[in-house]
């Protein structure tokens, strides 16, 4: 049963998000406890100790349904009507000015180490 | 058992909308009209119409967020699927993707504070540039609002949508890396989609890009809190 197989591996992530929270807080390791879950699936489906077929099914459906699993907190701002006033057109100000610059800083910096290692390449 | 049907309620409600307002984006696919958006506005509405709390909401609402956890494990597999491109493009990605989530929140603090926003928006907006589930998290742990966090977050990734081709030709940026490291370190998963529109290379960039913004941005974060 598909189904069954996709409910099966989102409780395989799930177990890697609590297991990242106990280290979060037993070992006082500061990131967040499903980046830390993030990370040791990352490493162990690098070090093949786990099968990318144990979660390809559950984290494709997990990430395909990603924007709705944001709406409950999204519709938290309903307790910040200030963000209608002046205040808020500030903040918007800020967001784009800054991806602006952000979209601009990332683009240049690796595109000018993609040439330059392009470049290397060329010399030898 | 009221409380159980209460959540169901609200769940079903939400997933119906959501379904709806995916079903109108599919016919009408404006950045405008971005699914996360529309059924957050409608929902809005409805409580706001129907006198329902926020924390109402919630009774339903939890049962959504606890899968965020789990979401965010689960990009740990386009990571692993683009590995190989990614040890290939490691320079590129690394200094694009570094800049890119130093610059994202230190312009976005910077900016904030420059305009005397008060410290709970500096904070919330820090993390503005990561994909939404971890930048709700760092937010919260940075001592921010989440629920404002995940507006801007939305914001910078309709901005990457909307203006990307805009700005990518405004910096000269010509290789299909660099299109996919800026969209998608910069406006996460909305840029990705735009970046998918140059290109297989763009695409997995942005993709990459994403989840590795997440971790530094993680990374970041929580070293902040150590120097205030």
């Amino acid at each position: 049963m598909n189904i069954l197989r996709i409910l099966a591996q989102i409780a395989i992530l799930f177990a890697f998000s609590f297991i990242g929270g106990l280290l979060h807080t037993y070992l006082h390791i500061p990131l967040p406890g499903s980046i830390i879950g993030l990370i040791l699936l990352f490493l162990a489906l690098c070090a093949n100790v786990f099968s990318v077929k144990w979660i390809n099914q559950g984290a494709g459906f997990l990430l395909a349904f990603l924007p709705f699993l944001f709406i409950p907190t999204l519709i938290g701002v309903i307790n910040y009507p200030e963000l209608l006033s002046n205040k808020g057109f500030l903040l918007l100000i800020v967001v784009v000015i800054s991806t602006i610059i952000t979209i601009g800083a990332a683009g240049r910096a690796s595109q000018y180490s993609e040439n330059k290692s392009k470049r290397r390449q060329e010399e030898k | 058992m009221t409380q159980i049907l209460i959540a169901l309620f609200i769940i079903s409600m939400t997933i119906l909308i959501y379904l709806g307002m995916n079903y109108l984006y599919n016919y009408f696919p404006s950045p405008f009209l971005v699914p996360m958006m529309t059924t957050g506005i409608v929902l809005i509405l409805l409580l706001i119409s129907f006198h329902v709390s926020y924390d109402t909401y919630l009774i339903g609402g939890k049962w959504i967020n606890s899968l965020l956890g789990p979401a965010v494990v689960a990009l740990a597999y386009p990571l692993y699927n683009q590995r190989q491109i990614l040890r290939k493009n490691i320079k590129p990605i690394m200094a694009g993707v570094g800049i890119g989530a130093f610059t994202g929140m230190a312009s976005g603090a910077l900016l904030s504070f420059l305009f005397g926003l008060n410290k709970v928006m500096i904070l919330s907006m820090m993390p503005k540039s990561i994909t939404a589930p971890v930048a709700m998290e760092v937010s919260s742990e940075l001592g921010g609002i989440p629920a404002i966090t995940v507006v801007f977050v939305l914001i910078a990734g309709l901005i990457g949508a909307i203006f990307g081709p805009i700005l990518l030709k405004l910096f000269h940026i010509k290789s299909s890396i660099g299109k996919g490291i800026a969209l998608g370190s910069a406006s996460h998963a909305l840029g990705t989609s735009k970046a998918s529109e140059y290109g297989e290379l763009s695409f997995s960039m942005s993709s990459v890009s994403m989840a590795l913004t997440a971790i530094i941005g993680a990374i970041v974060g929580s070293l902040i809190p150590l120097f205030f």
